[in-house]
């Protein structure tokens, strides 16, 4: 009978070598320290990273007999079981493009994702505050409504995450200690026939410890994981606070609900960019300077309001003004609106009404590690890099990263090689580190382009958008980048 | 390739005394054996008075190949070459290093497995193996103490033997597959062993698999005919068989190991002017990808002299089946490609499936 229960038991590559090895602790160290729990994967953050490589992982017959782990430090029933009435929307939204949706759909979470609450857009309206050249992200005439033509899908990140969860718990098999602080990260310990010097040991609140042959660090931008591995994030802070909120319209755009228009407007203290949401609604991400930002927030409703229309409308001359002033807008918007002159149909509807509650505000910064991994280390989404969020691709990333690092460990697998070694996880890094550059840094010099007001470089980006606005192939291959679909550049 | 042997002085007293050595031969490495014979003069592998790469005569397998040495009588009890001991004594230390010395042979061992897998699956005799059936959107999830491979568990799991397993990078990697029951790696050289143990040390999945043993394959006690069960589904000997003075009486010793209807996988690089050029001139003495002395090109292989051991009698054809070979190339900075057709250039694998159940 024992024999047959080890020989089954060695089936199971790590029940096998954690029984075996809790067998020889027992037989050798009967008062040594607890004999260490092994996972194949720890991760922690359970965010759309982390949730969506367990996911992947759990979804693939080749990895779903990894042993996995997730440590978060919120409670994650309340997220699973996440639903809003339809005349309300969070405030956290993020751009999915169509090869992130693709992923998702892959691993089976796309269907869990409450799909009356996901908003493709098709087109998008992108000018220069300062000098109103402009350029319009929009496909042939016709060609919107044939599939492949959504440039991005507008989706609240708790719709995400809750659909993760609902699939993961399809799928089963992962052990989840949520509201589980992480306390400390150490390494194993060496005994006569186990070396885990090199070997993760996550401590959890509550006392329990588990030992990592690969532990992923999805625990955001301040990531305990990456401290843990020594692993530096340079990077600078913009100075620049993201200002959210949830916008009723005066209608469902001008393209109707079967042609959503995203729009963003660069203005000298950064670009305010207006997402098109199911129905009559959009969210807003407005980057601006913190005095702006805190004055935004401290503002009543019909003044907001007045402020958002401001901002796709008025002169940023007016605009700075608007933002000295410590209340009624709403005039002095009515006001200037009279004698300002532009072609409404360019611009967002106006906008009626802002959800109670949803006006928020995050510091922006630009953060990126020196590379994903180290020994049983890997960096997945923010813990990576943190990217300014005027193109919309902050979490776009982190599904990258999540695919490759899903791919690589696959690899591993079927080939015997050990998950957590920098061997295996060596193409992770090369596949996603220059992507991830590049895109960080093109962001971050298109704000800093659309910083100035004035100088040599106002002209010459207004040239620049201008000429690529004239030129239809160009244009379509920023679209294809931005929706995830066009050639691979890097 | 599988340059290896450490350092006596790195060897940890308790590490020589958990290696008794046994009584078959020199304690040194199968595949690791040119080096300290550089110097010495060196005799044509095929022909005394001819060393070019490229000969139209099929290999004369049963007759010594080639020999560093004076005394070309074959040895009774071992293919090991005394005498390169100083060579990969230096190389101990990094040879799990990623970026150390042995990068190369860790950016092959991928391949190593896909080759295997393209053997086993050529041949409807030999249990072609999935990692798992299930399509992972059971509703049945795994038990929660641990991972289950429900589907696996039916599927006849594989024996492997590994011949010359140095540090154990194939080893390891052969024993963490689900699809392995269990892998039996050997290697003369005590030192070499004693890195192999104490890295597989570090990941508890591989001990219930993993045997390391202190043994050249002569010295390995012969399987009966009848105790097939014993024998091994995949006998593997990479980079070795270039770096053995008699390769017909190795792969005779061999052959013996190897289960009807399971394969002998064997890699090593052909004997052409391309293989001088990038083995030993660009990855030795000019990039230094490759530790300086690692390689005799004299005693490389070319394809058709390996497959031509298999083919050679009409005993042998019924004993073996159609060999296969994959060419592979190193391309500095994106490591090992398939070739097809490079096999005759330079680095390749060959596997060759034993059919008939009599011993040879």
């Amino acid at each position: 009978m024992e024999a047959v229960a080890r020989r089954k038991a060695a089936a199971y590559v790590c029940l096998s070598c954690t029984r075996q090895f809790q067998r020889q602790i027992r037989r050798q160290y009967h008062n040594a320290a607890p004999r260490p729990d092994i996972y194949d994967v720890v991760c922690v953050g359970g965010g759309p990273a982390g949730l969506s490589l367990l996911t992947a992982l759990r979804a693939n017959p080749v990895t779903s007999h990894l042993r996995v782990a997730l440590v978060e430090a919120q409670g994650l029933s309340k997220v699973k079981s996440w639903k809003l009435p339809p005349n309300k929307y969070s405030n956290r939204c993020s751009s999915l493009t169509p090869t992130s949706a693709f992923y998702l759909d892959q691993i089976g979470a796309w269907e869990h994702l409450d799909q009356t609450r996901v908003q493709p857009y098709h087109e998008m309206q992108v000018w220069d505050g300062v000098t109103d050249a402009r350029i319009e992200f929009d496909w042939a005439p016709g060609s919107a409504l044939v599939e492949g033509t959504t440039i991005a899908y507008m989706n609240e990140n708790l719709n995400l995450t809750s659909g993760l969860l609902k699939r993961l718990e399809q799928l089963g098999g992962v052990s989840v200690f949520e509201g589980a602080k992480v306390e400390n990260i150490t390494f194993g310990e060496e005994t006569e026939n186990l070396d885990l010097r090199q070997w993760p040991v996550v401590h959890i609140s509550g006392g329990k410890q588990l030992t990592a042959r690969l532990l992923v660090g999805a625990d955001g931008a301040n990531s305990p994981v990456r401290a843990f591995a020594g692993i530096d994030a340079k990077g600078w802070d913009y100075n620049r606070h993201g200002v959210v909120a949830t916008l009723e319209m005066e209608g469902e755009g001008w393209g109707e609900e079967h042609m959503k228009i995203a729009y963003q407007r660069f203005l000298p203290t950064g670009p305010v960019a207006m997402l098109p949401m199911p129905g009559k609604y959009s969210t807003l991400v407005w980057s601006t300077t913190p005095e702006n930002a805190s004055l935004l927030k401290s503002l009543s409703p019909k003044d907001f309001v007045a402020m958002v229309n401001a901002a796709f409308r008025l002169s940023p001359v007016d605009l700075a003004f608007m933002h000295t002033q410590g209340a009624n807008q709403d005039d002095e918007y009515s006001w200037r609106l009279q004698h300002t002159s532009f072609n409404p149909r360019a611009i967002p509807q106006t906008v009626v009404g802002v959800q109670d509650g949803t006006v928020a505000s995050f510091p922006l910064k630009m953060r990126h590690a020196d590379t994903y991994i180290g020994e049983r280390v890997a960096l997945v989404g923010d813990a990576a890099h943190t990217i300014h969020p005027l193109a919309g691709q902050g979490l776009n990333q982190g599904q990258g990263d999540v695919q490759s690092l899903a791919k690589t460990i696959e690899h591993a697998v079927t080939h015997g090689q050990d998950i957590g070694s920098i061997m295996s996880l060596e193409s992770y890094v090369s596949e996603r580190y220059t992507a991830n550059h590049v895109l960080l840094g093109v962001v971050d010099k298109l704000h800093k382009l659309y910083s100035a007001e004035s100088g040599p470089l106002v002209p010459l980006r207004s040239l620049g958008l201008n000429a690529v606005n004239a030129l239809g192939p160009l244009k379509s291959f920023f679209m294809k980048q931005a929706a995830g679909s066009g050639t691979k550049l890097f | 390739m599988e340059y290896g042997l450490i350092h006596a002085e790195t060897q940890r007293p308790d590490q020589s005394r958990e290696e008794p050595q046994r009584a078959c031969g020199p304690s040194l490495s199968i595949r690791h054996y040119l080096i300290a014979q550089c110097g010495a003069s060196v005799r044509p592998i095929l022909a005394p008075a001819d060393d070019r790469p490229s000969r139209s005569s099929p290999s004369v397998t049963t007759q010594r190949w080639h020999s560093n040495h004076n005394n070309s009588t074959p040895p009774s009890s071992s293919s090991v070459n005394p005498g390169e001991i100083s060579h990969f004594n230096a190389l101990a230390a990094t040879w799990w290093d990623p970026h150390g010395s042995s990068r190369a042979l860790h950016l092959m061992n991928p391949l190593r497995h896909d080759f295997i897998q393209t053997c086993r699956s050529s041949s409807p005799t030999s249990s072609f193996t999935v990692l798992t059936e299930d399509s992972g959107d059971e509703h049945a999830p795994p038990s929660p103490d641990g991972p289950t491979y429900s589907t696996t568990a039916n599927v006849q799991k594989l024996r492997y033997l590994d011949i010359g397993c140095g540090g154990g990078i194939f080893a390891e990697s052969a024993a963490r597959l689900p699809t392995t029951e269990s892998v039996l790696a050997i290697d003369p050289s005590p030192g070499v062993l004693a890195i192999a143990r104490s890295h597989a040390k570090k990941d508890p999945s591989l001990s219930p698999k993993l045997t390391y043993l202190s043994s050249t394959i002569e010295s390995l006690p012969t399987l009966k005919p009848e105790a097939v069960e014993k024998k091994f589904d995949v006998v593997s000997c990479f980079e070795v068989i270039e770096h053995v003075d008699h390769p017909a009486l190795f792969l005779d010793h061999v052959a013996k190991f190897v289960k009807p209807g399971g394969w002998l996988v064997m890699s090593t690089i052909a004997r052409t002017w391309t293989s001088w050029f990038t083995t030993n001139f660009m990855a030795e003495d000019v990039l230094g990808i490759v530790p300086k002395g690692t390689h005799d090109w004299n005693k490389y292989i070319n394809e058709y002299e390996l497959r031509g051991y298999f083919e050679e009698t009409e005993e042998k054809r019924r004993f073996w089946g159609q060999p296969r070979a994959m060419g592979v190339v190193y391309v500095p900075g994106l490591g090992w490609k398939e070739v097809p057709g490079s096999e005759k250039v330079g680095n390749y694998f060959l596997g060759v499936q034993r059919l008939a159940s009599e011993d040879a």
